[in-house]
């Protein structure tokens, strides 16, 4: 699908209600079904979805409103892994997990990711971007797993999230993204996660886009530091795009991208998602007018720092807003008229 | 009727309390009164603050419908046969019913902290005297090392993956007079020769207080650490105003005996409805000269001598009056019901729904809101490098079942407020912030009520 120059898109996850966030939790205590829990679910998507579109968002994601957090809905799914205690207090808490067999492989969409992706997709006429977390992160919740090895932990789950990825190509994703929010906190071991990302995107056509940022749990940063740490191994990655997060941090890690030679496209952070400061058009504008000094407008993306779930709707939509708004204002600066196709 | 005795403890005391002699009048007196005694609540308590807000005996109506009342003893002060009549023309009432924060009590608060060189000079000593034991947990030398131990602990660990920041950066709220940040830089400087850190060079120590007097005897007390410390005055209830250039770096917010000076409504479930208390103060005496409190409050002390020279002549008296005031101030309670819990802001950032976890029970309870310790530890928390810490020494109700026992206030300590701090509702909202958040009791003095509450990021 075609889109404009400096498409706007989201990282993935949408602003949880407050009443919704009861039910969630009043489904971990057993005090609701299952049932009932997917048709809240189906309903928030529709609404995420009807949100970005009245933005303006060009690439639009089911919010991730299925998931608890960034972890446990991949990692409860996960072949092999078990949780020993799956009712929580709260939902957004972590499940404890530990490592009975090495995933494998079960059928073809073993995480029932694919399922998702197609309710997403048939609410919508505009492009889906689907998120999933990345192998490495998921590995970092796996505190028990035994005599396994984290590297064979980690590409074991690859080879299943592999599985899940071609069955979502299948269904007619275009635009995959990893998210690896733990990476930051381990900058010693990003060669293992570019092996796993190679293992996860092998063969599958798509669009491949990998976000790393500082941390998003409850709208904190887990880690600070610089994106140097990613390169050069993430030169390696097999993915199209970095999605990173710029908008908190400001433009220092700007310079890495140029100084180490990626050759992708950048997703650039431009909202702050920990702060409820709602951005002017005009600031999210020159954010992008000082990123196109090292990127290319072919090559650039517009999207917050992170998900947006820690804020809350109202705040979330005005973002959004005010990006699309920002992004036009330079879009129309721009002698080409045209721009990726995903 | 309904008897709530809650001092348990005290019926099996050395000198346990008399329950008949503190009960049985009041029961008697509401039998001959014409209330439905199946809508009287009797409430009884051992109030520990020898001057607080109470009466003997006080009478609170509950405004559901059809109304209900309680009758609220202090069983300390069991005396003759209470009135039950709500008549109140020997009162002279300072303010209309509102919500515990936004009582003139906490004006008084204020001009403690802001005139203390004048209360101490007349009452003839230190705030600090005031505390149990004469002196601030704050000040124990072991508890500091520990701290300190922990802190290095965690920036050897960052200072070898090449993230620890240039500036080391700890915040003290509340600093009373330096002891503690004495102790602590001491103790800094110490551990860090012998470790050979080079991090008290690093290291930069702000002492925050609402008091500008309070915080410039503490610089007094640290000036040899001079190069290291700064101050700033600032309302703790609002860290993150004055000190927003800090969000994300400070490793450690050091917080001793503020929570529990800070403004706070209560809550009540009674019957399985929510209540707000609302509160009223008044001075229980014929003459006394309201518009003479409020221009005690707007201007204090000093400047009161100089609008009514007449009444005040000297600075003297002019704290007599205040001092005198303040002994007798007292509070008349109401319960309002609160239609739905998001209507009822805990502070400007959290709604009534973080007090649904501790009502859902059902059973009845009343307990502090803590609204100034919430939102102080709130916006303390978003100071806080991934990798720090708040800790903070105060008296906290660790459980919402402590809520059933003892009375947790308000007091007067001296001539400042002091409420037992909500462990639960603090937990609570730093578990929605991302923090997880344990309590223990004071580890380096034997007895005593602190606890010392430990904030950290969850993993």
């Amino acid at each position: 699908m075609e889109l404009p120059p400096l498409p706007t898109t989201v990282v993935g996850s949408y602003p949880v209600p407050e009443w919704m966030e009861r039910l969630k939790t009043d489904y971990c205590r057993g005090r609701m079904s299952y049932g009932q829990l997917q048709d809240v679910h189906d309903m928030a998507v529709k609404a995420a979805l009807r949100d970005q579109e009245l933005a303006g968002i060009d690439i639009v994601s089911d919010g991730e409103l299925r998931r608890d957090n960034d972890i446990d809905y991949t990692l409860a799914r996960m072949p092999g892994i078990e949780i020993p205690d799956p009712v929580k207090d709260f939902y957004y808490d972590y499940h404890e997990a530990r490592l009975a067999t090495l995933p494998a492989v079960t059928g073809p969409s073993p995480l029932g990711l694919a399922a998702d992706y197609a309710f997403t997709s048939a609410q919508t006429s505009a492009p889906v971007k689907f998120s999933f977390t990345g192998p490495f992160s998921l590995s970092c919740r796996v505190h028990d797993r035994g005599r396994t090895s984290q590297r064979d932990l980690v590409m074991a789950m690859a080879g299943v999230l592999n599985a899940e990825a071609r069955a979502l190509a299948e269904l007619g994703a275009t635009l995959l993204q990893i998210d690896e929010p733990f990476l930051a906190g381990h900058t010693d071991q990003v060669g293992l996660a570019v092996d796993a990302v190679n293992a996860v995107t092998d063969s599958v056509e798509a669009t491949w886009a990998l976000h790393v940022c500082y941390g998003n749990r409850y709208a904190r940063p887990s880690w600070e530091g610089h994106y140097d740490f990613l390169f050069p191994d993430v030169l390696k990655a097999n993915v199209d795009q970095l999605v990173l997060e710029f908008a908190r941090k400001g433009d220092d890690d700007l310079t890495i991208i140029d100084k180490f030679g990626w050759p992708g496209a950048l997703g650039l952070g431009v909202i702050d998602v920990k702060s409820d400061e709602v951005e002017t058009p005009e600031l999210v504008a020159n954010r992008i007018r000082r990123a196109l000094r090292h990127v290319g407008a072919e090559r650039l993306f517009v999207n917050p720092d992170c998900g947006l779930r820690n804020l809350t709707a109202a705040t979330a939509r005005a973002k959004l807003a005010a990006m699309a708004r920002g992004a036009r204002l330079v879009r129309d600066e721009l002698p080409i008229k045209q721009g990726a196709t995903v | 009727m309904l008897i709530d005795f809650r001092p348990h403890a005290r019926l099996r005391s050395d000198k346990p309390v008399d329950l008949a002699a503190s009960v049985a009048p009041v029961v008697s007196a509401l039998a001959g009164s014409e209330w439905d005694l199946g809508r009287v609540r009797v409430v009884c308590d051992w109030v520990q603050y020898k001057e607080n807000f109470r009466d003997a005996v006080d009478l609170r109506p509950i405004l559901s419908t059809p109304e209900g009342l309680e009758v609220a003893v202090d069983v300390r002060r069991a005396g003759p046969p209470p009135r039950l009549s709500g008549d109140s023309a020997d009162r002279v009432y300072l303010e209309d019913w509102g919500p515990g924060s936004a009582s003139c009590v906490w004006a008084f608060n204020a001009l403690y902290w802001n005139a203390l060189e004048q209360w101490e000079k007349a009452s003839g000593r230190g705030y600090e005297q005031a505390l149990p034991g004469g002196e601030s947990d704050a000040r124990n030398r072991d508890a500091a090392r520990e701290v300190i131990e922990g802190l290095f602990d965690v920036w050897e660990t960052l200072e070898l993956r090449a993230a620890l920041p240039e500036e080391l950066v700890v915040v003290e709220l509340g600093v009373g007079n330096g002891g503690q940040a004495k102790v602590f830089l001491d103790e800094f400087r110490r551990a860090d020769r012998a470790r050979g850190t080079d991090y008290y060079r690093r290291l930069h120590y702000l002492m925050c207080d609402y008091s500008q007097h309070v915080l410039d005897l503490a610089g007094e007390a640290v000036a040899e650490h001079a190069g290291r410390v700064s101050s700033v005055a600032l309302d703790a209830t609002r860290p993150l105003t004055s000190l927003g250039f800090l969000k994300y770096k400070v490793f450690l917010v050091y917080v001793s005996n503020v929570y529990d000076n800070l403004p706070t409504d209560e809550v009540a479930q009674i019957g399985g409805r929510t209540y707000a208390v609302q509160t009223r103060a008044y001075l229980p005496a014929q003459g006394a000269r309201a518009d003479l409190v409020h221009r005690l409050l707007r201007l204090g002390p000093l400047l009161l001598t100089e609008v009514a020279p007449d009444r005040f002549p000297d600075l003297d008296t002019a704290v007599g009056f205040w001092r005198e005031a303040w002994s007798a101030l007292r509070l008349e309670e109401r319960y309002v019901p609160l239609p739905a819990l998001d209507e009822y802001p805990v502070t400007p950032r959290f709604s009534g729904e973080a007090l649904r976890p501790l009502l859902e029970s059902g059973a009845d309870i009343r307990m502090h809101v803590s609204n100034g310790a919430v939102a102080s530890f709130a916006d303390s928390l978003q100071l806080l490098h991934p990798y720090g810490r708040l800790i903070c020494h105060d008296i906290f109700v660790t459980g919402v079942e402590g809520y059933r026992g003892p009375f947790r206030g308000p007091g007067k300590y001296d001539g400042s407020v002091v409420n037992w701090v909500n462990g639960p509702l603090i937990a609570h909202v730093g578990r929605r912030c991302g923090f997880d958040v344990h309590f223990e009791p004071f580890r380096h003095r034997s007895a005593g009520n602190i606890v010392t509450m430990t904030a950290q990021v969850r993993e």
